[in-house]
This record gives structure tokens, C-alpha cells and sequence, in this order.
């Protein structure tokens, strides 16, 4: 077989395999742009008569599922699941990068956290939460969930310090430059592209988060995820799998977007964090 | 400021969050375990001994949610990485060239579980689901996907396709990390196609496998959303995984004190777990 037929079927399996795993994605949004009628007249993946009425529907409904609502909750949750894992683990990056120091503790710990089934901590921090009232908060939700973030931001910026030139930081200790100085005026700088790696990672690990929002929050808020399976349980007259197939849609969104933007990255962050954890 | 108190502050934010977010939940673990405990007397428990324990390691549920998790880990772990390396290897020669491929292979994982799993409530589903028309349309029969016979390999398949692509991410990179020489030696010494991938490249992607392994098997292992969202605890419970038995002994059921056992005995095994794992890579070299 030539080289040229073989690609030819590579190319073939590459197709197939795409359209598989994909699949949930495009058969939920064929059917978030099918009229409710067609849903039931024609299950399958090809629109005949595509409408957006579906997510027009969304916010109908919005008095009792609001949606907004389970967005700004996952915003602000993600928002801060993000941001508080490189606000801890930056410095103390620094510290294992530079002289080693938690090799032997913090930084195993850190990192195992990675392999340990997290709803073991869930019910206490429920106690916790209930009595200095985070329960039911985004930013009780947002702390747990930078907790998930912390293994990969701390590997990802302690490989990242570690690439930056060891002469540079040592030059401005000489000049009598203080750590904090030296950490956030030479270090911080020359690291921004795997603080905004691990910005998005951690985002979108927060955001896809499905468990703790179920657990910690009740009412006001309940983030996206969890806010999505709330227009499966049929209220009444059954799922409108329609708005249903929307809502989906909304949801994932962001994370995909953020993704596909990022992938280079993700790729390269996710090698880190896999085999040197 | 000597560079041993540097070290101490720049280590306090990190130590303090972490003792404040899971060491006292830990200690609170620990404590309620051993202890008579409801909703309604959630701050005074009272201490029952090993009441709590006894309870869990005689209920049969607890047992086979345990085994549920363990056989769920091991086979998507399994099939995934399979999958992923056959696929990283035989596709590698046109992802080479076209790298925007990639993104499109790993878009399940941008998916969160619990829409996957969402996603998979509609697709399945007997009236308005895609694949029930298909196989209809095209093999004049569907099964019952959520039965309590065919719930298992309908999860299996679910979890497997979301997260073959993460194996076959790391398995195309490391494929692309071997060293060109090191190919061309071994075809001098006539070595091509699957010979050439048994005993060259396999070999040097071991460590990547084992990482990969591990890691799908730890996520398998403690799988919750996808399987809560499709099943909840349905299927006669079928599907009930170890996260998903102590999700419901502690809000459905109101046995505070058994699910709070449960937790701290699945803390001990993956800790166990881990520090083996841990030793095990350590001494090959990984």
C-alpha cells in the first residue's frame, strides 16, 4: 500500500473517531435548535427546520430556574477557584523551585491531593460551612474548589520558576532587592503565560465542577452545573428536552471556548502535571 | 531576614488554607466517625465507639459500591489506555502536520461530567434520543441502555469515550518525544512497524503509561458526576459507586455517622494506595 492510500484511511479513522466521541456534543445541539414538535417527529442529528426558540424559552422560565443567576454563581465560584491557587502556591512555588525547600512535605502533599477522592472532606466542610455560614455561598464553593486547583497551579508554577534564569533573581538579592520585591517585580513577570495557563485550567475545573456544588449549595448558589440538571427533572408536564438540550449548550459554552483557545497550553500543562505527579 | 524564615513565610499562606480547608474537615472526619450523629444533633454528637464502623463493614451496599468502584476504575483505566495508544501511534503520522487535530480529539474533555452524562439522558433516551433511532432505523432493535443488565457497559462506554481522549493526549506527546536517532538505529538494525513499536517505542513510553494509568484509574475510582446525573442510584442501585454511596447514606438516608466511616476508610485506602504507587514509580524511574 502506498504511503498515500495509507494516510488516506488515517485520515478516515481520524473522521470517524471525531464524529464518536463527539457525538453527545453534536446530538445536543441538533436538538437544542429543534422546534419540540420535530424532536419527537425526527430524533436525529439533522435539523429540517433549525429555530432558536429553545433558548428563547430558557429565560421564560428564568422565575423559577434562572439561569443568570447559575452563570454569575459559576463566575464568581471559577472566578475565585482560579485566582486564590496561584495567590497561594506562587510563593511557595518559588521556595520549592529556587532552594528546595517542602520537597520532602508541603509539595508531596500538595500534589497527592490530586489522587485523593475529595468527597471525603466534603461532609465535615458541610458542618464547617454550616456554622460560620459559607454554605450555600459561591465563595464557600469558590474555596473548595481552588483546594481541587492547588496540585496543578503549584507543579505547573514550580516547573515554570524553574525555567526562569536563576542569574536574574540572584542579581537584583545582590542589589539588596527584598523577596517580595524580587518575587513580584522580576519573577511574577517573566512567568504571566503559566499563571494564565493556570488560570484557564483552574477555571475550567471549577467551572465543570459538579460534586460540591450539588453538596454545598441549596438555593442561591447553585451553580451552572448543577442548575443544568435541575431542567431535566421534569417539573410537572415532563422534560422539555428542547430547552433541556439549551441549557446544556449554555452551559458548556465557556469551558469549550476556553479550551479550544488553550489547547497548545493544556496540552503541555497536562504533560506536566501528569508525569511529574 | 535569614533565608529560613523567607522560606517559612513564603510557604504560610499555602499551609495556613490547607490546614483550615482540610486538615480540620480531617480532624472533623476523624471525630464524627466515632460518633452517634443526625441532623439533629449536629454540633453534640455523641460517641458511640466503633458503632459507625461496624455498621459499614456489615452493610452489603458498602461493599458493593467498593467493588463497584474498584471494577469501574480498573476497566476504564484499562480500555482507555489502549485506545488512546493506538490511536496516538497509528494517527501520529498525520497529526504531525495537522496539529489543530488535537483539538479536536480532546474536545470531550472541555465537557464537564455531569453534561456529559446530561447529554447522555438524551441521547439515550427511548422516544427522543438519537441513538435509539439509529439502531432502530438501522438494526431493527435498541437496547434498554439503563437496565439493570446493560447499565454497567452503557457507564463503562460513557466514561471510556469522554476520557480516552486525555490518554491519547499524553501518549501522542510522548510518542513525539522520542528521540529521532533512537528510530533511526533501530531501523538500521531492521526493526519497523509493530516490531519497532513492541520493542523501541513502547518500552520508552512505559513511564507515560503507567502516569496515565494511574490517573484515569484514581478518576475512575472515585466517579460521581456523570453516573449521578444519568442513573442517581438507579438501576437497583448497579451504578452506585463509592462517592455516590456516600452522597446518599449522608443526605438521603440521614446516616450521618456511616457515610462520615465511610469517607475516613476511603482516605486510608488511597492514602495507602498512593504511597505505594508513589514507591512503585519512584523505583522505575518514572
Amino acid at each position: 500500500m502506498s504511503q498515500k492510500v495509507k494516510n488516506l484511511i488515517r485520515w478516515l479513522v481520524f473522521i470517524l473517531v471525531a464524529l464518536i466521541i463527539n457525538f453527545p456534543v453534536l446530538a445536543t445541539l441538533s436538538a437544542s435548535l429543534k422546534t419540540a414538535a420535530e424532536i419527537s417527529r425526527n430524533p436525529g442529528i439533522f435539523v429540517q427546520s433549525p429555530t432558536l426558540e429553545n433558548y428563547a424559552s430558557i429565560l421564560e422560565v428564568s422565575e423559577r430556574l434562572n439561569i443568570f443567576s447559575y452563570l454569575q454563581n459559576s463566575l464568581i465560584a471559577s472566578t475565585i477557584a482560579s485566582v486564590l491557587p496561584i495567590v497561594l502556591c506562587f510563593p511557595l512555588a518559588y521556595a520549592v523551585a529556587r532552594r528546595g525547600y517542602g520537597k520532602s512535605l508541603i509539595f508531596p502533599t500538595v500534589v497527592n491531593l490530586r489522587a485523593m477522592p475529595l468527597i471525603i472532606f466534603a461532609i465535615p466542610l458541610y458542618m464547617m460551612y454550616q456554622s460560620v455560614g459559607l454554605l450555600d455561598t459561591p465563595l464557600g464553593l469558590g474555596l473548595i474548589l481552588a483546594v481541587v486547583n492547588l496540585p496543578l497551579a503549584l507543579l505547573i508554577l514550580v516547573n515554570a520558576i524553574n525555567d526562569v534564569p536563576f542569574e536574574l533573581d540572584e542579581a537584583a538579592r545582590i542589589d539588596g532587592a527584598r523577596i517580595f520585591v524580587i518575587l513580584l517585580k522580576i519573577v511574577f513577570p517573566i512567568c504571566l503565560p503559566a499563571l494564565a495557563t493556570v488560570f484557564i485550567f483552574s477555571f475550567i475545573t471549577a467551572w465543570n465542577e459538579f460534586l460540591f456544588g450539588l453538596m454545598l449549595t441549596t438555593t442561591d448558589a447553585v451553580p451552572m452545573t448543577v442548575g443544568a440538571s435541575f431542567f431535566f427533572s421534569s417539573g410537572g408536564g415532563g422534560v422539555q428536552w428542547g430547552v433541556a438540550a439549551a441549557v446544556i449548550i449554555v452551559a458548556s459554552v465557556t469551558p469549550v471556548v476556553l479550551g479550544i483557545l488553550m489547547y497548545k497550553h493544556i496540552s503541555r500543562s497536562m504533560i506536566a502535571g501528569a508525569v511529574k505527579g | 531576614m535569614t533565608r529560613s524564615t523567607e522560606n517559612r513565610i513564603l510557604a504560610t499562606p499555602l499551609v495556613l488554607f490547607l490546614l483550615v480547608m482540610l486538615g480540620f474537615p480531617t480532624i472533623l472526619d476523624i471525630i464524627y466517625s466515632f460518633s452517634e450523629v443526625s441532623f439533629e444533633n449536629l454540633r453534640s454528637p455523641t460517641f458511640n465507639g466503633g458503632q459507625n464502623y461496624i455498621s459499614i463493614l456489615n452493610d452489603p451496599e458498602f461493599w458493593s459500591a467498593s467493588w463497584f468502584s474498584m471494577k469501574f476504575g480498573l476497566a476504564t483505566a484499562f480500555a482507555e489506555c489502549i485506545l488512546g495508544l493506538v490511536l496516538a501511534v497509528y494517527l501520529a503520522p498525520i497529526i504531525r502536520k495537522n496539529t489543530w487535530m488535537i483539538a479536536v480529539l480532546i474536545m470531550p474533555m472541555m465537557i464537564a461530567p455531569a453534561m456529559m452524562g446530561l447529554m447522555y439522558r438524551l441521547l439515550l433516551h427511548e422516544f427522543v434520543g438519537a441513538l435509539p433511532h439509529y439502531m432502530f432505523y438501522w438494526l431493527g432493535d435498541s437496547p434498554a441502555f439503563l437496565s439493570r443488565e446493560n447499565v454497567f457497559t452503557t457507564v463503562f462506554t460513557i466514561e471510556t469515550l469522554q476520557w480516552t481522549p486525555f490518554a491519547f493526549l499524553l501518549f501522542f506527546m510522548a510518542y513525539e518525544a522520542i528521540p529521532g536517532e533512537m528510530r533511526e538505529a533501530a531501523a538500521v538494525d531492521g526493526a519497523r512497524g509493530l516490531r519497532m513499536f513492541w520493542h523501541i517505542e513502547m518500552p520508552m513510553m512505559l513511564p507515560t503509561i503507567a502516569v496515565a494509568f494511574f490517573v484515569r484509574f484514581i478518576d475512575g475510582f472515585r466517579v460521581f458526576d456523570n453516573i449521578f446525573v444519568l442513573t442517581g442510584a438507579g438501576a437497583g442501585g448497579a451504578t452506585t459507586s463509592l462517592s455516590i454511596y456516600i452522597y446518599l447514606s449522608f443526605f438521603r438516608s440521614g446516616e450521618i455517622g456511616n457515610a462520615i466511616a465511610a469517607s475516613v476508610i476511603l482516605f486510608c485506602v488511597s492514602f495507602l494506595a498512593l504511597f505505594f504507587a508513589g514507591r512503585l514509580l519512584r523505583r522505575s524511574g518514572a
